[in-house]
């Protein structure tokens, strides 16, 4: 029942995500002006902090989802987490590509070991075992649940993780000025940086509910072929 | 109840000591691989000392969770333990404290020895042993929360590896950078602190979050 | 409004690069997302085009493949 429903929302998503893209674009680099210290450079904040926010938020998506779907036992919201993963952990990456893109051209160097992206990269290891878990359990409730337990597990360890990742910076800075320092943000920047992340946002939503509908059809196929044997 | 599954545990581990051993050994192969591989200055050995030894003692830690649950597995002893009116939570803390007796206490009180490969003081070599001594009870809880998910699972000691060693990290920053304040002559309490207040916090969630993960792995 | 200056200042390898890796990726989990779906929905097909369930429900016996 949600699958129909599901499908006809879809390109009220996509499209919107596509239109806000390009203005975003648009505004970042045509009306925005260039950074007082970091020049044209810092334009690549309008794809890295949108993208770093959603790895982030949908993380925290992920696991809500997936204990609603342990607790109450709801098996939608379990295959919406799982739905979740891929697009959040590819969000994640683009953070980091795009992190170390920025950092070349500003600090010299492609990794830098700041608090934010050391936090993202942690994330990252985050996601992926996640994904990895699920990949390993045959039985789609268990893998519901499990992923449940190591989603939590995580969510409430990102708080502590993130605060020690800032001290363990914090320490070993020296003299070195805070490294990927946001440029001073302009009005015209702010509201590229917005509009990207709505397209971002959008673009999540139509692609997350075109996965759950792939998830729905796979169990549903499993469980029909299950049933046809006789099991 | 408690003090016979720690038991049970113990005696079980005293019979396959080779095992212990195991662990052990590659905690100080692992820990001498790594002047093997940078080279003999001293300086420099003190400086990545702390991140080497506790990186180690996390590697060496995740080879031995695969064996928390997975023999009482294979012979049915965990699904008799999960029909036993125990609270689960107090079973799994049992294993886990057994568990860290077993696999972890050798490490803390091996890593001084180690230590003095790296040329490192009396004072920062009683840290080492300290900071492992806090930190070593997080490795086991939070692992046992790993050895849970993955029961019976194909993939093994690397899938749980990639699910516990970030979760490992706070405890790897805090614990190492007290060894590290110590080098550096400057005082190692708020990283030990941090630690313990870390271990405590590991303490009041995990078994209940691996007790839930074995019920969910035995369905 | 101003027309950008496409090299960038000099920064364009990195600014462009950012971007094209991102479409890269955005446009990988699109196209595997609609294989997926294309896959599932032909089998869907094919299933339901094929003999009824109560027909192979008849042939239990069999083992699967």
């Amino acid at each position: 029942m949600f699958y129909p429903i599901a499908g006809k929302m879809i390109p009220w998503f996509s499209i919107p995500a596509t239109t806000l893209f390009a203005v975003g674009m648009f505004v970042g680099f045509f009306i925005a002006p260039a950074d007082y210290q970091q020049g044209e450079a810092y334009r690549i904040i309008f794809i890295h902090v949108p993208a770093a926010w959603m790895g982030m938020l949908l993380y925290v998506l992920m696991a809500f989802y997936a204990g609603i779907g342990w607790a109450f036992n709801a098996r939608l919201s379990s295959m919406m987490a799982s739905a979740l993963a891929i697009t959040g952990a590819m969000f994640t990456l683009i953070s980091l590509v795009t992190g170390a893109f920025w950092g070349k051209p500003t600090w010299g160097t492609w990794w830098v070991w700041d608090a934010r992206m050391t936090s993202t990269l942690i994330l990252m290891f985050l996601y992926i075992g996640f994904i990895s878990l699920q990949a390993s359990i045959d039985d789609p409730r268990r893998a519901d649940r499990a992923g449940a337990v190591l989603a939590l597990v995580g969510v409430i360890n990102i708080p502590i993780i993130y605060f020690s990742v800032q001290w363990w910076n914090t320490l070993h800075q020296g003299a070195t000025i805070r490294l990927l320092q946001k440029p001073t943000i302009r009005g015209s920047m702010l509201a590229a940086l917005l509009i990207m992340l709505a397209a971002c946002w959008l673009y999540s939503v139509a692609v997350v509910l075109t996965r759950l509908r792939c998830i729905i059809l796979e169990r549903e196929q499993n469980a029909s072929r299950f049933a046809e044997v006789g099991v | 109840m408690l003090r016979w599954i720690v038991w049970r545990d113990l005696m079980l581990a005293w019979r396959r000591r080779a095992d212990m051993l195991s662990t052990v050994f590659f905690f100080v192969i692992v820990v001498s691989l790594f002047p093997l591989g940078i080279g003999p200055e001293t300086q420099l050995l003190r400086t990545i000392a702390p991140g080497v030894v506790w990186v180690a003692a996390l590697l060496a830690s995740m080879l031995s969770l695969g064996r928390l649950f997975a023999n009482d597995y294979q012979d049915g002893t965990l699904e008799q333990l999960l029909l036993t009116p125990q609270p689960l939570f107090l079973v799994v803390l049992g294993k886990t404290l057994a568990h860290w007796i077993i696999a972890e206490v050798p490490l803390v009180l091996v890593a001084p020895l180690v230590g003095v490969q790296f040329d490192l003081s009396r004072e920062t070599l009683w840290i080492l042993f300290a900071s492992l001594l806090i930190g070593t009870p997080v490795l086991s809880l939070i692992g046992s929360v790993g050895a849970a998910l993955t029961l019976g699972l194909r993939g093994g000691g690397v899938l749980i590896s990639i699910l516990v060693l970030p979760l490992y990290i706070p405890a790897l920053i805090f614990g190492s950078g007290a060894v590290e304040a110590s080098i550096m002559g400057a005082t190692p309490a708020p990283h030990l602190y941090l630690l313990g207040a870390f271990a405590i916090v590991t303490l009041l969630f995990s078994p209940w979050a691996a007790a839930s993960a074995l019920r969910i792995s035995l369905e | 409004m101003n027309w950008p200056d496409l090299s960038m200042g000099g920064y364009g390898f990195y600014i462009w690069g950012s971007y094209l890796f991102s479409l890269i990726a955005i446009v990988w989990e699109v196209v595997s997302l609609s294989q997926r779906k294309k896959a599932l929905t032909q089998h869907k097909e094919q299933s339901s085009d094929s003999v009824p369930a109560s027909v192979l429900r008849g042939s239990a016996n069999e083992t699967t493949s």
